[in-house]
């Protein structure tokens, strides 16, 4: 067949799936490809999530204002109560997970974590990029199987880790259920060695606004880290790799490296 | 993320406040969003604590979901309402809501953040290089990805209406071109033509200016 249109290898710039015939011939022709290739340069700059259009909102702290009203000397102000109803309340860090240690068997029998199904391009991409993860997937008893079993349990989720930042570094998480319930996030991360600092992980809400710590990693390697028990993965999808300074402060330093959100 | 990319209608939420509890200054009803931009673009400082008041969550959110909570994300927000002040005489309410406009600013701000970063990383590592007087002729590498991102937020700026429109519902809201016609109303290949001409002119401005900026 002839060269696909201009306009079909733009959307596949975009990663919109094509019609067969279009698909075919670009599997078979380098100069379509390299034509798509070009293209989605400007399609990766862009499209990237922490870009896209606002999810949900998040009230800022009183000192932004103040900062606005200094910078331009207006002298009107919000109404905290309009603010509030527009915008929940500031982010409340949730207290640390409890200790890994605490018995399996006093958790209540957990609802499965309650997985988005994955409909969009992006998602689908997403996953794609979490390939060496998937294994295959299979609806079980509840649950959105993502991995055949093996030692080290049932893969239940998985993200790829995209840098945040331009920080360079990447990675991959799944979550891995085992026989007796529990849970472990594996993770690999490639970062930088730190000289000062470490890494710590953290599981968010969907708003970047509640946060769960869950373990100190080091940047190019592997490692498990548990899960507290009754953690809901649907309330806490997104994977947060973050470097933190050794001050003590066990709050979240706002500077993180990577980030993905778990798909099942 | 899911959420967002589920979500349908026009996504910047206007953030409506319910006239029970907050009661209208001096007896005049809340003016409605349409009113609050054309008030903001004459310079009502009134008008700029109602914008503040409606919108400063949906633009704190995309800075908190960009850089975690913090100050990074508090100097985002700040920024994006104080250049929108400053830059008022240029937001055009013909060309879109005002909410949408401070989403565009906001965009910018994120992607300066993440420029000012990564030049702050080089000064960093050609300071380190200096130190140990390696005889590495190259210095640290520039991440395209950031230069580029800076450059091409500023060409989308340049595009008319509906161009811009449609590359921004395909980029920033994960549509389809299929989507993009049925949420825009206009007709699939007036979408595709659209969707390729902003691709082709995003290229050229990365052949131009990107390799420039990374030579
Ligand atoms: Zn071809």
């Amino acid at each position: 067949m002839p060269h696909c249109t201009p306009e079909q290898l733009s959307l596949a710039a975009l990663r919109e799936p094509l019609p067969e015939t279009d698909r075919a011939h670009l599997d078979g022709c380098a100069e379509c490809r390299a034509e798509v290739a070009s293209l989605r340069r400007g399609v990766d700059a862009l499209a990237v999530p922490q870009l896209a259009a606002p999810g949900a909102a998040v009230l800022p702290p009183p000192s932004v204002w103040a900062g606005i009203a200094a910078a331009t000397g207006v002298t009107t102000a919000p109404r905290p109560e309009a603010l509030a109803a527009a915008a929940p309340p500031p982010p409340v860090a949730v207290p640390p997970a409890p200790a890994v240690d605490v018995p399996p068997a006093a958790a209540p029998e957990r609802a499965p974590a309650a997985v988005v199904p994955l409909r969009t391009r992006r998602s689908r991409l997403l996953l794609a990029a979490a390939a060496s993860l998937v294994v295959g997937v299979g609806i079980g008893a509840g649950a959105v199987a993502l991995g055949t079993g093996d030692d080290d349990g049932l893969a239940v989720a998985a993200a790829a880790l995209d840098p945040l930042a331009g920080s360079g570094a990447s990675g991959q998480a799944r979550v891995v259920e085992r026989d007796d319930g529990s849970r472990a996030l594996e993770l690999t991360l490639d970062a930088a060695p730190l000289d000062e600092g470490y890494y710590e992980v953290w599981l968010l809400d969907e708003a970047v606004a509640r946060l769960v710590p869950v373990g100190v990693v080091q940047g190019g390697g592997d490692t498990t880290l548990e899960l507290p028990p009754g953690l809901d993965l649907g309330e806490y999808p997104v994977v947060d790799v973050s470097v933190e300074p050794l001050d003590g402060d066990p709050s979240h330093s706002g500077e993180s490296v990577v980030r993905g959100v778990l798909e099942s | 993320m899911t959420d967002l990319l589920e979500r349908g209608g026009v996504r910047v939420r206007v953030g409506r406040v319910s006239s029970d509890g907050v009661p209208p200054l001096g007896g005049t009803p809340e003016p409605d969003d349409a009113e609050v931009g054309r008030r903001f673009a004459a310079g009502d400082e009134q008008a700029l604590a109602r914008a503040y008041e409606r919108f400063a969550g949906q633009v704190h959110g995309m800075a908190v979901r960009a850089f975690g909570p913090g100050p990074d994300a508090e100097d985002v927000t700040q920024q994006v309402f104080v250049s929108a002040w400053t830059g008022r005489t240029g937001y055009r309410p013909e060309q879109g809501p005002l909410p949408a406009w401070l989403v565009g600013i906001c965009r910018h701000k994120i992607a300066d953040t993440w420029a000012r970063r990564d030049r702050q990383r080089r000064a960093t590592e050609a300071a380190v290089t200096e130190a140990r007087s390696a005889a590495n002729t190259t210095g640290p590498q520039v991440d395209t990805v950031v230069a580029d991102r800076v450059l091409l937020l500023g060409e989308l700026e340049q595009l008319g209406q509906p161009q811009r429109g449609i590359i921004e519902l395909a980029f920033f809201e994960d549509l389809t071109h299929t989507q993009i016609a049925e949420r825009t109303g206009l007709p699939l290949g007036t979408v595709k033509s659209h969707i390729r001409r902003t691709l082709e002119r995003l290229r050229t401005r990365l052949e131009v200016d990107g390799a420039a900026l990374h030579a």
